[in-house]
């Protein structure tokens, strides 16, 4: 499902190069949930956005779900997000003017899917989620966990093969973030969605089956 | 939703200054309506001039007069329909003096067949005929120096000096805005057997009617030709003309007034700019996610250009909004009864709302240029900002 062969990621800052990957190789299987965990610049997001495939790589191969992301154009990434990676952020990244449901829906948008499909899409999403009695609320008037699986939904409505989720629990308490990862594995058991997860936290990552240390651009 | 509902949407996301915004923007569009309606009430009597009138002045200047004879040359001059006559008289209501209202002496019978548009009753036009001290009024005019029918009054001559003394033998309005409604008209036999016999027999203008509108030119240049050998010469031109030479005068203050709106349109486009500026910065990282989600940068372009448009369409439906029943209920109301002289026509012009709307909604989208571009071509990560 996602290979990395031999993957660096370098950063031009001014006259420096910082090499943030040094020649990773990891695979994630199809169906698996795995934990990315280290300090702050060891990498982990840097590896999630080239397996999301919202960066690139300096060098290597990233596969991805049978694509080559290496040779794609920014309009073949865009269109490889939309059909095949579900996003959950931190902070939730919910659009404050649009309700619950037209959150979900916003996805759905690229697709030619009619409006009337879209809104019945969406609305499964957020039972799937535990929020279809919220559908009309607009993100202010949910608490943190509610708004986090109004982006879950959002990430699974356009039923993506990967999810990747850049520490989905970081602004929650911990009854809402375990109420998010039991709904991550959830996603992962029953629907079976593959599920790329960086976290700090490791109560949350011992909920994924498989955890990758980084530091400094590499596996420990 | 659909995606322009979505850029829409976020027109009342800061709401606050969204209104400011829009508020800001609705009373530049009122000033810039102003300005502009300004310039088309002094091109009104360009615009409504009649086609079939020329007037024909002396050749020299506007101020010299014409022998009275001329017009009956004019009248057998091939192509002309009419011909009839005025004098600038000058006149001042010594109870209103600071009131400026045309006064004129005119040929009653045929100044109206000339002049077509002023609508007077038949009881009213029988009286002005018969009385040769008679005077007709327009009706703004009537309302300002509160005349009626069969009232007296007394004007201070400033051209010919002395008072004189009117009776008012009807009120007139006009069918066409071709007619100022604030005139004094009256008889000039009046005024030329009153005056000394060396300025007797004199016209200010003579202004004719032609058969056929497009045989104007032809028929002016005929009128000029046939007083060439005389010893005065004239200079005739369509109505429009000769009211654009009049507009001429005022080129320095139509100047000023469009450089006015110039900047008026300026500070709308550096409100328009600020505000979307702001609005961009701050949802950099929506942009992100909306990228990450997959929208493409054209998107994110399309997203901040619509807000732009629907917020630069709110400011201007306001703006006109607020404009309208100011100017014609309010200002221009009391323009034209007040000071209908000068300005006998202040309403806004279907021209003047269209250009300020088109301005509002193509400077909205103007100033959301430079952000939509900025915003479209961040890569994603650094709109998320998630360099880790």
């Amino acid at each position: 499902m996602v290979q990395l062969t031999n993957v660096v990621k370098t950063f031009q800052r001014g006259a420096e190069v910082i090499t943030v990957l040094d020649g990773l190789n990891v695979t994630i299987a199809e169906g698996s949930f795995e934990a990315l965990m280290g300090p702050s610049g060891s990498g982990k997001s840097t590896l999630l956005n080239l397996v999301a495939g919202l960066d690139r790589a300096t060098s290597g191969v990233v596969n991805v779900a049978g694509q080559d992301l290496t040779t794609m154009t920014d309009g073949d990434l865009a269109a490889f997000r939309a059909r095949y990676i579900g996003f959950i952020f931190q902070s939730y990244n919910l659009m404050p003017v649009l309700t619950a449901l037209e959150n979900v829906e916003l996805p759905l948008l690229l697709t030619k899917i009619p409006s009337a499909d879209r809104k019945k899409r969406a609305a499964t999403a957020l039972r799937v989620v535990g929020l279809e009695d919220r559908a009309n609320h607009y993100p202010r008037m949910l608490s943190g966990g509610q708004e986090q699986r109004v982006a879950i939904a959002r990430a699974i409505v356009n039923d993506p093969k990967i999810i990747v989720a850049d520490e989905p629990t970081g602004d929650l308490d911990r009854k809402s973030a375990d109420q998010i990862l039991a709904l991550l594995e959830k996603l992962n058991k029953d629907f079976k969605k593959t599920i790329v997860m960086v976290t700090h936290d490791p109560e949350a990552a011992s909920h994924a089956r498989v955890t990758h240390h980084l530091n400094k651009g590499a596996f420990q | 939703m659909n995606l322009v509902s979505l850029a829409v949407r976020n027109v009342g996301r800061n709401r606050f200054r969204t209104s400011l915004t829009v508020l800001g923007v609705a009373v530049a569009v009122v000033a810039f309506v102003l300005l502009r309606t300004v310039i088309s009430s002094m091109e009104v009597a360009v615009t409504h001039a009649a086609h079939d009138r020329i007037g024909i002045r002396h050749k020299v200047s506007f101020i010299m007069q014409l022998p009275r004879r001329y017009v009956d040359t004019v009248r057998q001059t091939p192509g002309v329909h009419s011909a009839t006559w005025a004098n600038w008289f000058g006149g001042k209501d010594p109870r209103n003096p600071r009131e400026f209202f045309p006064t004129m002496a005119v040929d009653p019978p045929s100044f109206l067949d000339v002049y077509d548009e002023i609508a007077v009753s038949p009881a009213d036009r029988e009286r002005w005929f018969a009385d040769r001290q008679g005077a007709l009024v327009g009706d703004q005019l009537a309302r300002l120096l509160h005349l009626r029918v069969g009232d007296t009054v007394t004007l201070a001559g400033t051209i010919y000096p002395g008072n004189w003394v009117f009776h008012v033998s009807g009120i007139y309005t006009t069918t066409r805005r071709s007619m100022d409604r604030s005139e004094f008209l009256f008889h000039w036999d009046y005024l030329n057997n009153a005056i000394p016999e060396r300025r007797r027999d004199q016209v200010g203008w003579i202004i004719a009617r032609v058969d056929n509108p497009r045989q104007a030119t032809g028929v002016s240049a005929g009128i000029d030709r046939a007083f060439d050998v005389q010893d005065i010469q004239t200079l005739s031109m369509s109505e429009r003309s000769m009211n654009l030479s009049f507009m001429g005068m005022m080129s320095g203050v139509l100047a000023a007034i469009n450089v006015i709106s110039g900047i008026i349109l300026l500070i709308l486009l550096m409100l328009f700019g600020n505000t979307m500026s702001m609005g961009v910065r701050e949802r950099t990282q929506e942009y992100g996610v909306l990228r990450a989600l997959g929208f493409l940068p054209k998107h994110i372009a399309g997203f901040i250009l619509g807000e732009a448009a629907a917020l630069g369409l709110t400011a201007g439906v306001l703006g006109l909004a607020l404009s309208y029943p100011f100017v014609q209920y309010g200002l221009g109301r009391w323009l034209e009864e007040n000071m209908g002289s000068m300005v006998p026509y202040f309403r806004i012009e279907v021209a003047t709302a269209a250009l300020a709307l088109g301005f509002s909604l193509l400077l909205g989208v103007a100033a959301a240029v430079i952000p939509a571009l900025r915003a479209s071509r961040l890569t994603v990560t650094d709109a998320l900002r998630r360099i880790d």
